[in-house]
C-alpha cells in the first residue's frame, strides 16, 4: 500500500475532528467498497475538503449532499481522479479501493477511470452516433468482435433504460435524442466498461421532472450491481434514492448515516438545519 | 431602490401615461433610424461586391474558351492560354496547405488543449497572431532568404511561403474551435479512461471539425489568390514546368503580368485569370458550406 503521500499531511486541528468522529460511525452500513480516510484537498493553496473519512458501501446509494460549495462535488472528482486534469489540484490521504490508496501517484488513472465511472451534471453526448457513444468507451478497454459489441451496446442500453427507445436508431446522432435520453445514454456509456463504482454528480438537475423519474428508477435498479455514489441537492431524491447519506459544510463531513436516520433524527445541529431549509 | 422614494400604499407608484408614451415613441424613432443604418451599410458593401463580380465577368468571359484551359502562355499576339499557371496554381495552394494544415492544426492542439495560460502557449499564440496580419510580401522575403537565394527560385519556395500564410490562420481557428468545446465534454471522454490524446482526437477534433475545416478552407481561399509572396519564390513560368526545383507560374503571378501590359490579348488573359480564382475560391467556399450543413 502506497501511503508515502499521507505523511505529508498536515496536523488535524480542533475543528477537522468532526469529520472522523462522526464518520467512523458509518461501518455499520456495511462493506465498504471504497474507504476515504484522512483525506484533504486543495485547489491550490484553498483547502477544499478537510480531512473525510468516509466508507462507501459496496452496492448501495451513497448520497451526498450539502449547500454549494461544501466539497462534496470535489469529494466525487477525487475518487476517479478527475482532479488530475488540472494542476494546482492535488489530495492527500488514503482512498482505498481494493487495498490499493487509489490517489497515490503510481495508480494507472485511465485504468481507475475504468473502474470507477461517472455522469455529469449536464448531458454530454458524444459527437457521434448512439452506438458509438457507447461503443467508445469500451473500445479503450477491451477488444471485442462486432457481434460481442453488439451486445455489448443493447446491454448496456437496456440496462440504462433507454434500450426499447434507441434500438431502431442506434446510428443515429446521439445529438438527436432528448435530454433524458441523452442522460441514460450517458448512463449507459458508463456501465458499459463495466465500472465497480457509478459517481453521479448531480444528475437529474438539468432534466425534466419525468426524465428525473426515469433516472432514479434506473438508480434502484443499478444499484444492485454497481456501487452508486451520487451528489444531489435535491434533499427528495437523496431522501428517496439514497441507502446512505452524507453531509458536507465548507469542506467537513459533519455527518453521516442512513438515509432514513439522517432524515428523521440527524444528530448534528447543521444537518439538522441545512435539511430541513434553514440555509444552503 | 430604497422604499423611501415610493409613496406609501399597496398600489405604487401611478405611471404617467404621457410621459411612457413619449419614451415608447422616441424608441421606436431610434429603431427605425439604426434600422435604415443598418440596411444601407448592407447595401453598400453589397453594392461593391457585386460591383467586383459583375466587372470580373463582364470583362473576362469574353476571354473564357477552351484554349484557356489547354494552351500554355505564349508571347503577345500568339493565342496563349493559362495552363501552365493554373496548374502550377493548383499545385503550389495544395502543397501549401498540405504543409501548412497539419502543423496549424497541431499548434493550435497544443495552445488550446495543452498550452493555457502557460508563457510558452502566450508567446506561441502571440508569434501565430503577429504572423497573420504580416504582409505577405514579407513572408515572401522570408522564404526567399532561406530557400531561394543560392538555391535558385522554385515552385516548392512558392508553395512553403503559401504553407507560412496557412498555419497561422489554421492555427487560430483550430485553437478558437476547440475552446468552444465545453470543458464537461472532454472530462466525459477522460472519466470512460481515455487518455488525453485520445479525447482530444476522438472527441474534441470531431467535435470541431466543421469549424477546423471552414479555416482550412479559408486559409486555401487566401493563399489561392496571392500574389506577393510568390513573386520572390516561385518567381513564375512561361513553359510548361510541373517540377518543384524549377520556377513554376501561378494565376497571381500571370494577372500581375499581363495586366499591366499594353497587350491586348494579356490583358484579357489577365481578367479571364482573375476571373478563374474568384470563381474557384467561390466554388470552394460553396462546397464547404454545402458539405458541412449541420446534419439532423
Amino acid at each position: 500500500m502506497d501511503n508515502s503521500m499521507g505523511d505529508t499531511r498536515k496536523p488535524l486541528d480542533g475543528k477537522a475532528e468532526i469529520g472522523p468522529i462522526t464518520a467512523r460511525s458509518n461501518e455499520a452500513m456495511g462493506t465498504s467498497r471504497i474507504a476515504i480516510r484522512d483525506l484533504d484537498f486543495f485547489y491550490g493553496a484553498n483547502k477544499a475538503l478537510k480531512s473525510i473519512t468516509l466508507g462507501i458501501p459496496e452496492k448501495q446509494v451513497t448520497g451526498m449532499i450539502g449547500p454549494s460549495g461544501c466539497g462534496k462535488s470535489t469529494l466525487l472528482r477525487v475518487l476517479n481522479r478527475m482532479y488530475d486534469l488540472y494542476s494546482g489540484q492535488r489530495a492527500i490521504g488514503e482512498v482505498l479501493m481494493d487495498g490499493k490508496n487509489i490517489i497515490a501517484s503510481d495508480v494507472d488513472v485511465n485504468q481507475l477511470r475504468s473502474r470507477i465511472g461517472m455522469v455529469f451534471q449536464k448531458p454530454t453526448p458524444f459527437p457521434m452516433s448512439i452506438y458509438d457513444n457507447v461503443a467508445f468507451g469500451v473500445k479503450l478497454h477491451e477488444r471485442l468482435s462486432k457481434s460481442d459489441m453488439d451486445e455489448r451496446v443493447e446491454w448496456s442500453l437496456t440496462r440504462a433504460a433507454l434500450w426499447d427507445e434507441v434500438k431502431d436508431r442506434l446510428g443515429a446522432s446521439a445529438a438527436g435524442i432528448s435530454g433524458g435520453q441523452q442522460q441514460r445514454l450517458c448512463i449507459a456509456r458508463t456501465i458499459a466498461t463495466r465500472p465497480d463504482v457509478i459517481l453521479l454528480d448531480e444528475p437529474t438537475s438539468a432534466l425534466d421532472p419525468i426524465s428525473t423519474l426515469k433516472i432514479e428508477e434506473l438508480i434502484d435498479e443499478l444499484k444492485h450491481e454497481f456501487t452508486i455514489v451520487i451528489v444531489t441537492h435535491n434533499m427528495q431524491q437523496a431522501a428517496r434514492c439514497a441507502d446512505q447519506v452524507a453531509f458536507f459544510f465548507i469542506g467537513e463531513l459533519i455527518e453521516v448515516g442512513a438515509a432514513a436516520q439522517m432524515f428523521t433524527s440527524p444528530r448534528q445541529k447543521r444537518t439538522q438545519e441545512y435539511i430541513t431549509g434553514r440555509f444552503g | 431602490m430604497s422604499a423611501s422614494t415610493l409613496p406609501a400604499g399597496a398600489a405604487g407608484p401611478l405611471r404617467d401615461t404621457r410621459v411612457a408614451a413619449s419614451l415608447s415613441r422616441r424608441r421606436k424613432q431610434r429603431d427605425v433610424a439604426v434600422k435604415i443604418l443598418c440596411v444601407a451599410a448592407t447595401v453598400i458593401g453589397l453594392a461593391v461586391l457585386a460591383s467586383i463580380l459583375y466587372t470580373l465577368i463582364r470583362l473576362g468571359i469574353g476571354g473564357l474558351s477552351l484554349g484557356v484551359f489547354t494552351h500554355m502562355t505564349k508571347p503577345a499576339g500568339e493565342n496563349g492560354g493559362l495552363l501552365n499557371p493554373i496548374v502550377g496554381s493548383l499545385i503550389q495552394t495544395g502543397i501549401g496547405a498540405a504543409i501548412g494544415t497539419p502543423i496549424g492544426i497541431m499548434v493550435g492542439t497544443y495552445l488550446s488543449e495543452y498550452a493555457r495560460g502557460s508563457a510558452l502557449g502566450n508567446a506561441v499564440r502571440f508569434v501565430s497572431d503577429v504572423l497573420l496580419s504580416a504582409p505577405s510580401i514579407l513572408i515572401g522575403l522570408f522564404v526567399y532568404q532561406v530557400c531561394v537565394n543560392g538555391y535558385g527560385y522554385s515552385g516548392i519556395a512558392g508553395a512553403l511561403s503559401l504553407a507560412v500564410i496557412v498555419i497561422p490562420i489554421v492555427v487560430r481557428t483550430t485553437e478558437d474551435m476547440l475552446r468552444l468545446i465545453p470543458v464537461s465534454l472532454r472530462e466525459a471522454a477522460v472519466a470512460l479512461g481515455a487518455p488525453k490524446w485520445k479525447a482530444t482526437v476522438f472527441i474534441c477534433y470531431r467535435a470541431a471539425l466543421d469549424g477546423i475545416t471552414t479555416g482550412v478552407l479559408l486559409a486555401i481561399a487566401r493563399v489561392a489568390g496571392e500574389t506577393a509572396p510568390l513573386l520572390f519564390t516561385s518567381l513564375g513560368n512561361d513553359n510548361w514546368s510541373i517540377d518543384l526545383t524549377q520556377p513554376m507560374a501561378s494565376l497571381p503571378l500571370a494577372i500581375y503580368k499581363y495586366a499591366g501590359s499594353p497587350s491586348d490579348d494579356w490583358v484579357q488573359l489577365a481578367w479571364v485569370g482573375a476571373m478563374l480564382i474568384t470563381f474557384g475560391v467561390l466554388a470552394l467556399n460553396i462546397i464547404a458550406r454545402v458539405a458541412l450543413r449541420p446534419r439532423s
